[in-house]
């Protein structure tokens, strides 16, 4: 049996909660075992992750391939646990644990009955399914399944409250969303006329071979997945739908949509630009340059978006759209340095950004205020909260010994190491505003006057989802030691036929 | 020029299906109907779908079956028709959704305008922000 577990992991990681999801809904009305399903579910993914990574670790980093029914590779699908799958793996179902610990119990009061809460877990779980499955997939048609999987379960979030806001933001995302994956899909298909392959390695070879003979068609496909994935991963100009998305689901679900299924897409984004196009395409192509300029952009142009909100949400929201926008940077860098920059700070946003969106909905729950300049004195009342988030906010700022200073210093590095100087000054910018947009939020909770007003700490399951968040954020910042190392040895892979 | 002209003609499937892609896009982005979205991105679908079935497709090819075709017979692929058969399935799935998601809003708001619904938005929902629930 544990033989069988096993060998098939990296299916397990993926359908275990697809699995769990689809076993709730008839169990609707004991929500305390939907409740206890659902967190087994996420830290058996976290497990099964941690599993993965030992046994990469102990491979000297070669991958676990998983055959799906047996067919080898050019015909059957496979799923690969490698360097990078296990990175993102361990960072979804990491982040996945903690937010879901904090909806328990905590959720009636912001989607409604239970009925409507276990519907909540059910598109949880599928997300986390899903994510996972874009960590370890290396199917191109996969991952159109798996985006679209993460979509319908995304909008099916943000719509589980019943504010009619909540269906209209849904279905901007929806709209904007299916655009997007369309154009994903249509260049899945242009891909998949060139190389005739639908395996990422197979197609990367065909296509490292026919490239030159249709330099249009190639132009087309690579465009076709940066404005695909770029709408869903909310790139700037093409992050209309995020705010009120993001701003308006219940808390956990605002904390897993901007902390990972952001993040899925752009790992997705990641395979295909290095896994299938390959740098040399990329360079000669331009397309780095296109994308460092999307990313100096989409930094300076988010956090000034940040900094014009007055709603916490709100500005935690366009914070992600600056964050993302330093993680594309990364990924235009084209050398090792600014990629293990870009993964490092990938992962370390996810946490930082699960762990400032749960305190931002304590804070809401408790206060019922949603203005940042109503929430002073807060940091005196609700101690634990508060300082998840300033952690949190530190980290997302880049002080040394926090987990973002990693990942923003890698970025840095590698923007120098590259020759561009535009993405070197945009990191250092972007880290000032980043400050000029939560510290304030610190200081009116912190120093100045707090009401006449009975304002707590949220209950015990919530306060430990803080706290595990916000040590993961000091403890990657302290000793980032074997996460780092993966992420470099992840980067040294993308880049390896470069 | 009329060697350019020729091959979009052999190609016409591919035309087609870039002519959808636009018609779609374009009533995705402009038309303020909600309905009229939707069908903006069934459209829209319709052309990748195209763009992945004459991709397999070979003039005068019969389908993969052996029993059915001779030894001398060209095969058209069958496999991106079998995947746009996923596809299919998901946009489905989109549409209800979407559907499910405009009852919502004609409910709230009364109307499946968007510039009206925007109009209407503080008058039904009190405020321009988001309520607690």
């Amino acid at each position: 049996m544990t033989a069988l577990i096993r060998t098939n992991l990296p299916v397990l990681v993926v359908i275990a909660p697809l699995f769990v999801a689809f076993i709730l809904p008839p169990l609707a009305r004991r929500i305390r075992l939907v409740e206890a399903l659902a967190f087994l579910a996420t830290v058996f993914g976290f497990g099964a992750a941690g599993y993965l990574a030992a046994v990469v670790f102990a491979q000297k980093g070669s991958p676990f391939i998983y055959q799906l029914g047996g067919w080898p590779a050019p015909w059957g699908i496979e799923l690969v646990a490698g360097n990078l799958g296990v990175f993102f793996l361990l960072a979804v179902t990491g982040v996945s644990v903690p937010v879901l610990l904090f909806g328990r119990g905590n959720l009636t009061a912001e989607v409604g009955g239970a009925g409507r809460v276990t519907r909540f877990y059910v598109l949880y779980l599928l997300l986390v399914g899903a994510l996972a499955g874009m960590a370890v997939t290396n199917d191109l048609f996969n991952v159109y399944v798996l985006v679209e999987v993460v979509t319908l379960s995304c909008c099916g979030l943000v719509s589980a409250r019943r504010h009619p806001r909540a269906a209209e933001a849904a279905f901007t995302y929806l709209v904007l969303a299916t655009l997007g994956s369309a154009l994903v899909l249509g260049g899945i298909g242009l891909l998949y006329l060139l190389t005739g392959h639908l395996n990422m390695g197979f197609a990367a070879r065909e296509l490292g071979r026919a490239w030159p003979d249709y330099p249009h068609a190639v132009l087309m496909a690579v465009s076709f997945t940066i404005i695909g994935f770029g709408v869903k991963a909310a790139l700037f100009p093409l992050h209309v739908w995020l705010p009120d998305a993001h701003a308006t689901a219940p808390s956990p679900a605002s904390a897993i949509l901007s902390g990972l299924a952001v993040k899925g897409y752009l790992i997705c984004l990641l395979k295909f630009l290095y896994g299938v196009f390959g740098g040399v395409l990329l360079r000669e192509l331009a397309v780095h340059r296109i994308l460092t300029l999307l990313g100096v952009t989409g930094i300076i142009a988010g956090s000034i978006l940040a900094l014009a909100q007055e709603e916490l949400k709100r500005r935690l929201a366009y914070s992600t759209v600056a964050q993302v926008g330093y993680l594309v940077l990364g990924f235009g860098s084209l050398n090792v340095t600014g990629l293990v920059g870009a993964l490092f700070y990938l992962a370390s946003h996810a946490v930082i950004k699960a762990a400032l969106f749960l305190s931002a909905g304590a804070i809401q729950q408790a206060t019922g205020k949603r203005k940042i300049r109503e929430l002073a004195g807060v940091g005196r009342k609700m101690p634990v909260t508060m300082a998840a988030f300033t952690i949190g906010s530190c980290g997302l700022i880049g002080l040394p010994l926090f987990s973002g200073f990693i990942g923003k210093w890698y970025l840095l590095l590698g923007s120098w190491e590259a020759g561009m100087f535009l993405p070197v000054a945009a990191v250092l910018a972007g880290s000032v505003l980043c400050a000029a947009y939560l510290l304030p939020v610190i200081r009116a909770a912190y120093f100045a006057p707090a009401p006449e007003e009975d304002w707590q700490d949220p209950g015990r399951p919530q306060r430990l989802a803080l706290l595990m968040l916000a040590t993961v954020v000091l403890a990657l910042g302290v000793r980032p030691g074997p996460f780092l190392e993966l992420a470099r040895k992840a980067a040294a892979e993308l880049l390896a036929y470069y | 020029m009329s060697g350019l002209l020729e091959k979009l003609l052999i190609n016409y499937p591919y035309l087609v299906a870039a002519l959808l892609f636009t018609i779609g896009t374009f009533t995705v982005l402009t038309h303020p109907n909600l309905f009229k979205k939707l069908l903006g991105i069934n459209i829209m679908e319709s052309a990748i779908f195209l763009l992945f079935v004459a991709s397999g497709n070979i003039r005068g090819g019969v389908a993969p079956i052996r029993a059915v075709a001779d030894g001398e017979a060209v095969y058209i692929n069958p496999l991106p028709s079998a995947l746009m058969l996923t596809g299919i399935v998901v946009s489905v799935s989109v549409t209800a959704f979407a559907l499910a998601l405009i009852v919502r809003l004609y409910k709230a708001y009364g109307t499946t305008d968007m510039r009206r619904i925007v109009a209407r938005r503080k008058e039904v929902t009190g405020d321009d922000g988001f309520d607690q629930n």
